[in-house]
């Protein structure tokens, strides 16, 4: 993997997801993208549930700058010790990993290593991935500080762009969706309506 | 029991009730004040001949300019860099397992223009052999460094790293290099230092790392300056009060010895440089620029002491600048515009310096994790750790 292709670094891991912070202050990949990492001996896809913007110190309160600037540009330009004091940082759910170039859509042994390097999946990679959607289970069980529901429609789209037809693969997995979702009725609707707009 | 609040309300009281009648005082200093700098301003040269030859009890600063000008900020270049420096440290504790010190040194580089870039670093040093923690003379004489004289250690080392990085920088920019508090080493002052203590700190440190600054403005122009918050020096009333005392030649042990008030002098005595200057001086302007006549600057040679007042916008701030910098007016009007500009980028204060001391601090739970470790290591070595029992004591509380 290039390093200039990597975009983070994880500073948080668990089985199931990681937090990782950015190298370009506001560089978090799009919600519902996916990004891959490194465990020991595979590689582990997960997609990108949520990201931030903040101070690095807790104890230092982000305040206004630019009533007087001309614009947001310009309030970096004028006080570049933003870009230290400021880090973005992302969380991703974990939905599968790489062993002996065979994809897995089910939890990895053990968490993404810390530090690990992020990078972001190439359409080729999402495309292969999305193949199998056995992994959706792992979307629609997800209890995230963020509606899960939400980045599962982030995610179909943007796998979407990855096939021949964008159309075909959401209808797949809109049928994933409603077997996964069948006791659920109005979350199925409001997951499906989201993906037809 | 801790602070018994209640007893001390009374006290601060009493104290609120004296500050308010000496404000009383204040609005009538003030005028004569500016009265006197508006006199001195027709006839300076006579003025600076009568400090000259004065003998005062209190320190009187030198004319650069006229005494009553002000400066706008001119405009500045483009493209420059400003790099500051702050410290802190954990000092010798006789009471801790182990005797040594550390310091740590902040350092900040901010890139403005074209190519806006910052730096940050922190550095920490600890200092444990035994020829580290004291300085020593030749003939084998020994000032151990702890308490004030680790204080102005640190100062030196600041300006170390400060200078460190500025030669590092490798830029044809125009570098402003800013230095928290004063570059007078009023530390050493009136201290009985032996002659070596101060060969070390002064002439053969902070001067040695100021000569490096200034030696620098062969490759691109580069300013250093000290910045002082909230000052509370006197030295340009001072001038005042020369121009007010009758005497010529003035001297205060033979004219006015045991007198602490009803003398002409007392009319602006009491009054603080800022509270003039706030007077005199527009937002962003400067003030004329004076010699300080501390006995130390003395030995500071080109790099003799001058300074000037600069008006923000919650306060009056003094800047310290050594005579190369004072005398060159390209320079000067640098340090006048960075110190404005990173006071408004700031919120007030310098924005380089406030971030140096974010990199510098050492808080309390830092200390408390520093000893920690330091006993946790010599454990781990089977090192037996003698700890006073005062220390232990105030570890573990009991009835």
């Amino acid at each position: 993997m290039d390093l200039k292709q990597r975009i983070a670094e994880v500073v948080e891991t668990s089985n199931a997801e990681f937090m990782a912070q950015c190298y370009n202050l506001e560089g978090a990949p799009a919600l519902g993208s996916m990004v891959k990492t490194k465990s020991k001996d595979y590689d582990i896809y997960a997609i990108v549930y949520s990201s931030s913007t903040h101070g690095i110190d807790p104890n230092r309160r982000i305040i206004a700058r630019g009533q007087n600037a001309g614009s947001e540009a310009d309030i970096y330009k004028a006080n570049p010790q933003l870009s230290k004091l400021l880090s973005t940082d992302f969380r991703a759910l974990i939905v599968g990993y790489n062993k002996d170039k065979a994809i897995l859509q089910y939890l990895p042994p053990s968490p993404a290593s810390i530090y690990a390097f992020v990078y972001p999946c190439d359409m080729n990679e999402v495309r292969d991935f999305t193949q199998s959607l056995n992994f959706l289970s792992l979307l629609t069980d997800a209890r995230l500080s963020v509606s899960p529901d939400e980045v599962i429609t982030a995610f179909l789209r943007y796998a979407g762009q990855s096939h021949p037809s964008p159309n075909d693969f959401l209808v797949k997995a809109g049928k994933e969706i409603a077997w996964l979702l069948s006791n659920d009725i109005r979350r199925l609707d409001s997951i499906l309506k989201r993906l037809q707009k | 029991m801790t602070l018994e609040i209640a007893q001390v309300y009374s006290q601060i009281e009493a104290m609120a009730a004296d500050v308010k009648r000496r404000q009383a005082d204040y609005r009538q200093k003030i005028d004569l004040a500016l009265q006197t700098v508006s006199a001195i301003s027709s006839n300076q040269e006579q003025l600076e001949r009568k400090i000259r030859n004065a003998r005062t009890t209190w320190l009187v600063a030198g004319l650069k300019e006229k005494a009553g000008i002000h400066h706008p900020v001119k405009s500045c270049p483009d493209n420059y860099i400003v790099v500051a420096s702050d410290g802190s440290h954990i000092d010798v504790d006789r009471h801790q397992s182990a005797h040594l010190f550390l310091l740590n040194i902040g350092l900040v580089q901010l890139q403005y223009g074209s190519s806006p870039d910052a730096w940050f670093s922190s550095i920490p040093s600890l200092y444990f052999k035994e020829d580290e923690m004291s300085i020593r003379s030749q003939d084998g004489r020994q000032a151990p460094l702890e308490g004030p004289l680790l204080g102005i250690k640190r100062g030196v080392e600041e300006c170390r790293f400060l200078a460190d990085r500025v030669d590092e920088i490798k830029t044809n920019l125009p570098v402003i290099a800013l230095i928290d508090g004063s570059l007078i080493m009023w530390g050493l002052v009136g201290q009985r230092y032996d002659d070596f203590v101060i060969d070390t700190l002064l002439i053969n440190g902070f001067l040695k790392q100021l000569d490096r600054f200034a030696a620098l403005n062969h490759r691109n122009p580069t300013a250093v300056a000290s910045y002082i918050s909230f000052p509370r020096s006197t030295d340009v009333v001072n001038v005042l009060r020369v121009q007010l005392c009758p005497y010529n030649p003035i001297d205060c042990d033979r004219y006015c010895k045991g007198r602490f008030e009803g003398r002409e002098c007392d009319n602006v005595g009491g009054l603080l440089d800022r509270a003039l200057f706030n007077e005199l001086l527009f937002h962003g302007e400067r003030s004329a620029v004076f010699y300080s006549s501390s006995t130390i600057v003395e030995k500071y040679g080109f790099h003799r002491v001058c300074f000037f007042y600069v008006k923000l916008d919650e306060e009056v701030a003094r800047v310290e600048i050594p005579l190369w910098v004072a005398d060159n007016e390209g320079l000067l009007d640098l340090v006048h515009f960075t110190v404005v500009d990173q006071c408004n980028k700031g919120f007030g204060y310098p924005v380089a310096l406030s971030e140096a001391h974010e990199q510098a601090v050492v808080t309390g739970a830092d200390r408390e994790q520093f000893w920690s470790l330091v006993d946790r290591v010599l454990n781990e070595d089977n090192l037996s750790l003698q700890r006073s029992l005062k220390q232990t004591s105030k570890r573990v509380k009991w009835i």
